[in-house]
């Protein structure tokens, strides 16, 4: 049993990648992945050499080295200390009485020195001097250093000692603790640069292959719908398309000539089978036309023996002869009738092959209105023309039955009101154009896909084969005629020929 | 330090995979409230060479792990974990020691004049709580301990990590400026066991070796 597949599931179907996708996709980001991968390489050997210069061995040891150093700096200032207070205490005066300013010109010839005291042995302070202006060097600590007196007692002094080296000494103990740190983990530390480094390749190079697949999609998906379109086409479809969409690069260019060429095929073919139908219809023509033709006159001649010998008779009797006068018309009409059918058929079944020459088309379309007035049927016959040449291959006999034909139907329809007809000879790049159109009811929509078949007429008196035959010897010029409206009113009929010449664009031809 | 803590057994499970010999060491057993306490005596692990390391100025962390194990089985049966910070106060000519373990998780201060004093202070590994008592039972049992200097703790992990995250510029007295990389690879940074370890063992012992108090 199979459930249809949920719609996410379709989705990813829909989407699936294209082999072409794919590969542009892949072309991507390798492109992308090759650059980064020797970069990785790299980012792994900088990160090496940075970390060993910036953690070189020899570094990382004289740091750790520094509170040492700090360590023999204090041990000399203490010793300088303990120095000084020892000369102090050899020139303390005996008399107590001397000893306060002694002290007090100790401290202002001693650097450093902030207070001095004299302890008796029981610890009493028996004379004291003290420094209380600022330290010339800045903030300070406290550096002890005690003498004992010979004769008892005790010399105590303070010495400054800058704090700065404690604030330096934490300082750099703080660093070289994070340094060693950092070397006890300069393996682990690369490993994790290069992991970093790697994570951030691989992300841009997932960034690019989606970018990849979604520029490359932008052109894949418009030559899969070229491919599925020409699959379409083998399989008989000649309505396909393709959308060529808004850009203008090469598959844009192919979407186009694909659509030109599915066209082409498509009116080359409707030509062929609506060729092969007329070539039939004129074979029930011919047929038809010989049918008819062969017993109208034994009819014509049984009837006139007929005549003859009631005319011979003596004594006639008048009221056969009325009834005989009578059907003697009627025959002769309907005869006179079924000959211009006849022969009309087998003009259609005659109708000879077209041999082109070179002419130019308003020329033509002006010559044939000059002549037209002999046909006594429109009252009106203008030309407009297009400036330029419209040179096209004609057969002009042909093409005079075609103009006709379609003069006439025009007047047909205009009746009673005398006919106004137009005649248009323009030009596009490839083909020229001619347009026959007139002000009278034109012709519904429903009736126009029927008008070009054979036989078919909405007249009691038409043959239907007017427009049938117009369109055979178009078709074999080469051309199209196609049937639509008057903006006023009215029905016109375009007809298209190829150009003749690809000087076509040329000046004028001397005529 | 409560993570740290947490870190203890299985910093202590790699060590008593590791732990397949290591030196003999002597040690004293004890009871206290139904507890069996243990006393080792790792001189041998603070040779006299570390002296210049100990006085260098910087921290030093000591860190002793020891394991309760049946004899020559792995599953240890109690854990013990202590980590010792020592630095040497170069102006004071002292060195200041900070001793954390589970009887006081936020550290003692202690001061020690001397190296010797000190030495003997990190060799005496005393007070070690090795679970209750009647979990010894009938077996004989032996512990391992794991002795490391500077091991790559968990402090030291998260600094470097804010180290290379905020590296220093390159400009004297700018302020470390935030780098992508570095905090991608502080993000990926792993701790690693590379800080060389020292194994030690006791003898084998039964619960009626330990001494009633
Ligand atoms: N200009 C026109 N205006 C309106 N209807 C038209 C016009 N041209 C042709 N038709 C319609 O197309 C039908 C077919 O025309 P076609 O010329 O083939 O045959 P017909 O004119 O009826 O007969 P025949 O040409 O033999 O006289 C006509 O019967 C008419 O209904
Ligand atoms: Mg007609």
């Amino acid at each position: 049993m199979s459930a249809p597949a949920p719609p996410s599931r379709r989705w990813l179907r829909g989407a699936r990648p294209s082999r072409f996708e794919l590969s542009i996709a892949l072309a991507l980001v390798l492109a992308a992945v090759l650059p980064l991968g020797a970069s990785l390489w790299l980012a792994s050997r900088l990160a090496a050499e940075n970390l060993a210069l910036g953690l070189d061995p020899r570094v990382v040891d004289r740091l750790e080295a520094t509170p040492a150093l700090y360590g023999d700096l204090f041990q000399a200032r203490k010793q300088l200390y303990a120095q000084q207070a020892r000369a102090l205490a050899q020139g303390l005066p005996r008399s107590p009485a001397a000893v306060g300013p002694y002290l007090q010109a100790a401290l202002e010839r001693t650097p450093r020195l902030r207070r001095a005291a004299v302890l008796t042995e029981a610890g009493e302070v028996a004379a004291e001097a003290e420094n209380t202006a600022p330290n010339p060097e800045g903030e300070w600590r406290e550096a002890p250093a005690r003498v004992a007196l010979p004769g008892g007692g005790t010399l105590e002094c303070v010495f400054a000692i800058e704090a700065h080296f404690f604030a330096e000494l934490d300082e750099s103990r703080e660093l070289a603790e994070a340094m060693a740190g950092v070397e006890a983990l300069r393996a682990e530390i690369q490993r994790s640069y290069v992991r970093a480094f790697a994570l951030l390749l691989f992300a841009w190079a997932l960034v690019a292959g989606l970018l990849g697949w979604w520029l490359a999609r932008r052109t894949t998906r418009r030559v899969t719908a070229l491919v599925r379109a020409t699959g379409e086409l083998a399989r008989g479809n000649l309505a396909v398309r393709v959308d060529p969409g808004r850009s203008a690069d090469e598959v844009a260019e192919l979407a186009r000539a694909f659509n030109t060429m599915v066209a082409e095929v498509r009116e080359s073919r409707d030509r062929i089978v609506y060729l092969e139908k007329i070539s039939g219809w004129q074979d029930v023509a011919r047929r038809l036309a010989h049918e008819i033709k062969n017993p109208l006159t034994p009819i014509q001649l049984a009837f006139q023996q007929l005549e003859a010998r009631h005319r011979l008779l003596a004594a006639p009797d008048p009221a056969f002869a009325r009834l005989l006068a009578e059907a003697g018309e009627i025959v002769r009409e309907e005869i006179g009738t079924l000959e211009r059918l006849v022969g009309e058929f087998s003009a259609f079944a005659k109708l000879p092959e077209v041999r082109p020459e070179p002419a130019d088309l308003g020329d033509f379309a002006e010559e044939y209105a000059r002549a037209s007035p002999a046909e006594g049927l429109a009252a009106g016959l203008e030309v407009v023309r297009a400036a330029g040449p419209c040179p096209v291959a004609l057969d002009r006999a042909l093409m005079r039955t075609v103009l006709a034909n379609l003069v006439r139907n025009a007047a047909e329809a205009s009746r009673p009101e005398p006919a106004r007809i137009h005649l248009g000879v323009s030009r596009t790049t490839a083909r020229a154009v001619l347009t026959v159109g007139d002000e009278g009811p034109g012709i519904p929509p429903e009736v126009r896909e029927r008008i070009f078949d054979p036989y078919f007429t909405t007249k009691s008196e038409g043959t239907g084969l007017g427009l049938a035959i117009a369109k055979k010897i178009v078709l074999q010029h080469g051309g199209e005629i196609e049937v639509g409206g008057r903006p006023g009113g009215g029905a016109q009929f375009t007809l298209s020929f190829p150009l003749s010449s690809p000087s076509a664009a040329g000046p004028a031809r001397p005529s | 330090m409560r993570r740290a803590a947490r870190l203890l057994p299985l910093l202590l499970l790699a060590g008593a995979a590791l732990a397949s010999d290591g030196a003999a060491v002597p040690v004293e057993l004890g009871s206290r409230g139904g507890r069996l306490w243990a006393r080792l005596d790792l001189r041998t692990a603070f040779p006299e060479e570390l002296r210049r390391t100990f006085a260098n100025g910087l921290t030093n962390v000591v860190s002793l792990h020891v394991a309760l194990l049946p004899e020559g089985g792995d599953e240890p049966a109690a854990l013990f974990g202590r980590v010792v910070e020592v630095r040497y106060d170069v102006w004071e000519e002292r060195w200041v020691v900070q001793v954390r373990d589970p009887q006081s998780p936020r550290g003692r201060r202690l001061v020690v004049r001397g190296w010797e004093e000190l030495r003997g202070l990190l060799a005496d590994a005393r007070d070690l709580d090795l679970g209750p008592v009647a979990a010894l039972g009938a077996g004989r049992w032996q512990l391992r301990a794991r002795v490391e200097l500077n091991p790559v703790s968990r402090e030291l992990l998260e600094r470097t990590r804010e180290y290379i995250a905020n590296p220093p510029s390159g400009v004297r007295g700018a302020t470390p400026s935030r780098s992508v990389l570095g905090a991608m690879a502080s993000y990926l940074l792993h701790g690693t066991e590379a800080s060389e370890a020292r194994l030690f063992h006791t003898r084998a012992f039964s619960g009626r070796e330990v001494p009633a108090p």
